[in-house]
């Protein structure tokens, strides 16, 4: 039996009430905090959201980022657009392949195709 | 092995690594900004990441990623409103594009213009998915390297931040100095004596002081707008509305909160009031009446501070009977000394003279086995009465009041943990013609209720005799103030009348924690009867016990709610179980009511079958609750119920419960409208959910998605299990908050709970759900299956219920 075989996988989940009143806790904070917002409207900023054509047009589709060589295949690169004060900033991370974002991406582009 | 040790502690962790199981892998870890202290996106043995467990239980809600993380050093914000709480913040990704940014759910996500500018806004997803952050921010670390971190277990998780909350710097280390872990002594079921009973239920009573304590003194509030008002006696009245606290504490008529100016455009100034007016389904407004409105800044509106100040009064009176329970032979009798504490006592019956008739006057004819419970309670020196729901139990404990008065003389004592419940049965009891004083707090003496005129701060007012009394009262009221001579003779005189008051009643009725008032101290009761008893923790019901109680009738039902515990370590170690409860289980049978006079008889079988082996027997038939002229698509026409199969949308998992809620809330809206419509009020009816999240949702869910004018809605009473308890509605709809295939069902799988919210309806209750879910716990199969067996458990849009066909799921063992 080799090594790695032996020893457990990871850590194992322990049930205890500690951590049921912690996933209470975490429901309860996500609704309260989504009503709270609901209840005392906040404005949306006046900021400009739109999609930057910078981005547009450096813009791979999902084939060709199927191209890259095989290491790098299992990831796909995104920009985050984030604001610091008024300048724009582009922060580029890499997503699963199998992540919820990435399936997104291919899923529009398939419809788009099919149109 | 020794110096192996030596080395690990040697070598210092970098200041980013997990302060709970110190992984210090730059991608793998977020900055808490509140507190400035780094955890893990890796869950360990919990079920949730580190980094979630700390936000959730520090309530702290804003954090920034590592430098050298995926996205280099980000403060998480809304890219449009700048909000940075992460519980509201997610993201959208373009249509078309590998572009994503950051928006709160409520309202940057939700505006319409986004569509126009290629964002994909159906695919707004929470950044905590699964309860960790998502992977694309914050790395997860691998398996191996959480098997080689500190395996911390969510007790010490807990044990932490609660250590974190008197000292910032404590570490994990600190969790092991003795002291800190000590979990208090468990309850027992009998007791070698009194000062043993102290011993262990002293240091419960003083934890749950403590939390209490923390909990109000930590609700401090700043830039408090008020509005000023002059009360109908004088005082001035001050209205603010409070950003909403984290829901783990209300707001009680009576409280006492201290407002204070911080402003430039007066001197300083503070002021304590009590609070007169709390927030209600009208206005979010909370009103304090000024003890002392002289120097207020009534003409500033601004920059005022509101504190919470709490008290130990309960507490002092609960640790105080403890203490008098154990060291003075005449606070009970050697009989009930002996019963309480669990040792082998014979029952004994009292010789006494029954009554031929067991009615009182002016209240309804009593049933079977209430009469048999009256003549239960009057011949034994204790006795447990359980009164099942609608089984006339405060009738009954008014007539058992009104035969002790009669035998016995007065006064009685008459307590329940709740105003609300002392306050329903005085009313009873005052019909009986006895005379009654219902003694209230001095701090709720402005609080009007239906018994008022029975308070004796107001009796006091019409005493006729007490000319003098009249005269400085009437002072008082006019100019606000005596004069010190004045004021002295104004409170000697006072207490003569209270006494003289007190000293002529039949029946003195007050809450538990009202019975330690000084002004009881000096009188003795023999005979004490304390409704709801199964709400109240042990030395609660203790306060009024050691009055010298010869005779002690506790009225309750141990298969509903018990007391509400705060602090968990208390509850944990046996605060919340009842002394009706423990009683039950040393063996002293409870003498049961068994005619139900609330719910159709199609409502009562469930319950019946399962929480009272069968034997509540129906005092009402199908007829005298069947809803006329109601047109409801009920799917069997005689059985006034359904379980709404409700499959939430299993895509977005983990954290976001509040979107699985959403095809809950909007079923449950679905009904509500639909009884509207054909001519149900919104009073009759009432919304049952396990969670105060829910509960919000749903009230707003209403009012702004509802398919009625939002106004129709105002008046349907939402709200959780525990605040119907001890009261009806015409019907019942129910959500269960159902949750995800990982997570247990919470609150829903307590049986008296269920039990509460099943038994709550008159006419018609509806249970929405998932029963894939909820059947893996036994005691919802069993539900699920009776509904089954029904006929009653159906699917599809109300207009066209057709019968479910879901298979159950196999139920775990039965726990506990
Ligand atoms: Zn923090
Ligand atoms: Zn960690
Ligand atoms: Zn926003």
């Amino acid at each position: 039996v080799s090594e790695s075989l032996a020893i457990p996988s990871g850590p194992r989940k322990v049930e205890c009430p500690e951590d049921e009143d912690f996933r209470n806790a975490l429901d309860k904070m996500v609704s309260e905090n989504i009503q709270e917002r609901m209840r005392e409207p906040v404005k949306a900023g006046n900021v400009d959201i739109s999609v930057p054509v910078v981005l547009k047009s450096n813009k791979k589709t999902y084939e060709q980022l199927q191209d890259t060589p095989e290491t790098e295949r299992n990831k796909i690169g995104f920009v985050l657009m984030v604001r610091k004060g008024n300048k724009l900033q582009y922060k580029n991370f890499e997503a699963d392949i199998n992540s919820e974002l990435a399936q997104n991406l291919r899923d529009q582009e398939l419809a788009q195709k099919e149109e | 092995e020794e110096e192996d040790e030596e080395y690990f502690n040697s070598k210092e962790l970098p200041n980013y690594a997990c302060k709970y199981c110190g992984i210090h892998e730059p991608n793998c870890v977020v900055m808490c900004n509140c507190c400035k202290k780094w955890f893990c996106n890796g869950r360990g043995n919990t079920s949730g990441s580190h980094i979630i467990n700390h936000l959730v239980r520090a309530k702290h809600k804003e954090v920034t990623l590592h430098k050298d993380g995926p996205l280099g050093e980000t403060i998480l914000e809304c890219y449009s409103c700048g909000v940075r709480n992460v519980f509201v913040l997610g993201f959208i990704p373009a249509k078309a594009d590998s572009v994503v940014v950051l928006l709160c759910r409520q309202p940057c996500a939700a505006q319409n213009s986004l569509k126009d500018m290629n964002w994909d806004q159906d695919q707004w997803k929470p950044l905590i998915t699964d309860r960790c952050f998502l992977t694309w921010l914050v790395k997860i670390p691998s398996e191996q390297e959480q098997l080689r971190a500190r395996q911390i277990s969510a007790q010490q998780i807990n044990k932490l931040e609660e250590l974190w909350k008197d000292n910032v710097d404590a570490t994990f280390q600190d969790l092991e100095r003795p002291g800190v872990d000590e979990e208090p002594q468990q309850v027992l079921l009998r007791y070698e004596d009194g000062y043993q009973y102290q011993n262990i239920f002293g240091p419960l009573v003083k934890l749950e002081a403590d939390y209490d304590k923390r909990l109000k003194e930590s609700q401090t509030q700043e830039n408090i707008e008020v509005r000023w008002d002059v009360g109908l006696n004088k005082k001035t009245i001050a209205y603010f509305t409070l950003a909403k606290t984290d829901g783990d504490m209300k707001l009680m008529h009576g409280d006492e909160l201290r407002l204070r100016y911080v402003g430039e455009m007066h001197k300083s100034w503070a002021g304590v009031g009590h609070v007169i007016k709390v927030p209600d389904n009208y206005g979010e407004d909370i009103g304090i009446e000024l003890k002392n409105g002289n120097g207020a800044p009534t003409d500033c509106n601004s920059n005022f501070v509101v504190d919470f100040i709490w008290k130990s009064t309960s507490f002092d009176r609960m640790q105080l009977a403890l203490r008098k329970f154990a060291v003075d032979d005449t606070s009970v009798s050697a009989y009930i000394y002996h019963r309480l504490l669990g040792h082998e006592v014979e029952e004994v019956l009292f010789r006494c003279h029954l009554p031929k008739h067991f009615s009182a006057p002016n209240l309804p004819d009593l049933n079977r086995s209430q009469v048999y419970a009256v003549k239960h309670a009057l011949q034994r020196p204790l006795s447990l009465i359980q009164g099942p729901p609608g089984t006339g139990k405060t009738v009954t404990s008014a007539t058992i009041v009104y035969q002790l008065v009669k035998q016995n003389g007065g006064p009685v004592l008459v307590c329940a943990p709740s105003n609300t419940a002392v306050d329903q049965l005085t009313e009873k009891i005052h019909k009986t013609n006895l005379k009654v004083v219902r003694l209230c707090a001095k701090s709720r003496e402005a609080i009007d209720s239906p018994v008022s005129f029975l308070a004796l701060h107001n009796q006091i007012r019409k005493m006729e005799a007490n000319t003098e009394l009249q005269k400085l009262q009437q002072l008082k009221d006019e100019t606000g103030e005596l004069s010190s001579v004045d004021e002295k003779r104004y409170r000697m005189l006072k207490k003569l009348a209270e006494k003289e008051l007190l000293e002529a009643a039949d029946v003195i009725c007050c809450t538990c924690v009202g019975a330690g008032d000084p002004r009881l101290v000096r009188l003795k009761f023999h005979s004490i009867l304390i409704d709801e008893s199964m709400q109240a923790t042990e030395p609660e019901c203790m306060v009024p016990v050691v009055l010298g109680v010869k005779q002690l009738i506790l009225v309750g039902d141990h298969c509903q709610l018990g007391p509400v515990v705060m602090c968990k370590k208390a509850a944990r170690a046996g605060l919340s179980q009842s002394l009706f409860e423990r009683l039950v289980v040393l063996g002293i049978r409870p003498f049961r009511l068994e005619v139900q006079y609330r719910m159709h008889p199609e409502l009562s079988r469930f319950p019946s079958n399962f929480f009272y082996e069968g034997s509540l027997q129906n005092g009402v038939c199908a007829d005298e609750r069947k809803l006329n002229k109601i047109d409801f698509p009920w799917p069997i026409s005689d059985r006034p119920m359904f379980f709404h199969v409700t499959q939430g949308q299993e895509e977005i998992a983990g954290s976001g419960t509040s979107y699985l809620n959403r095809t809950e809330a909007a079923n449950v809206e679905k009904i509500a409208t639909r009884f509207l419509r054909s001519g149900v009020k919104p009073e009759q009816i009432g919304v049952i959910t396990p969670y105060e999240g829910q509960r919000a949702y749903l009230v707003q869910y209403m009012q702004y998605q509802g398919s009625l004018h939002s106004k129709n809605y105002q008046e349907i009473e939402i709200a959780s299990v525990d605040a119907f308890q001890g009261r009806e509605k015409d019907i019942i709809i129910m959500s269960c908050v159902r949750s995800n295939e990982h997570q247990g069902i919470g609150f829903l799988n307590d049986p008296r709970r269920l039990n509460v919210a099943l038994t709550r309806a008159k006419y018609g209750i509806i249970i929405v759900g998932n029963p894939k879910v909820l059947s893996k716990q036994p005691l919802w199969n069993h539900l699920l299956s009776f509904y089954k067996e029904q006929k009653v458990l159906v699917e599809g849009p109300l207009t066209n219920l057709k019968e479910s066909l879901i298979q159950f799921a196999k139920p775990k063992k039965l726990t506990n």
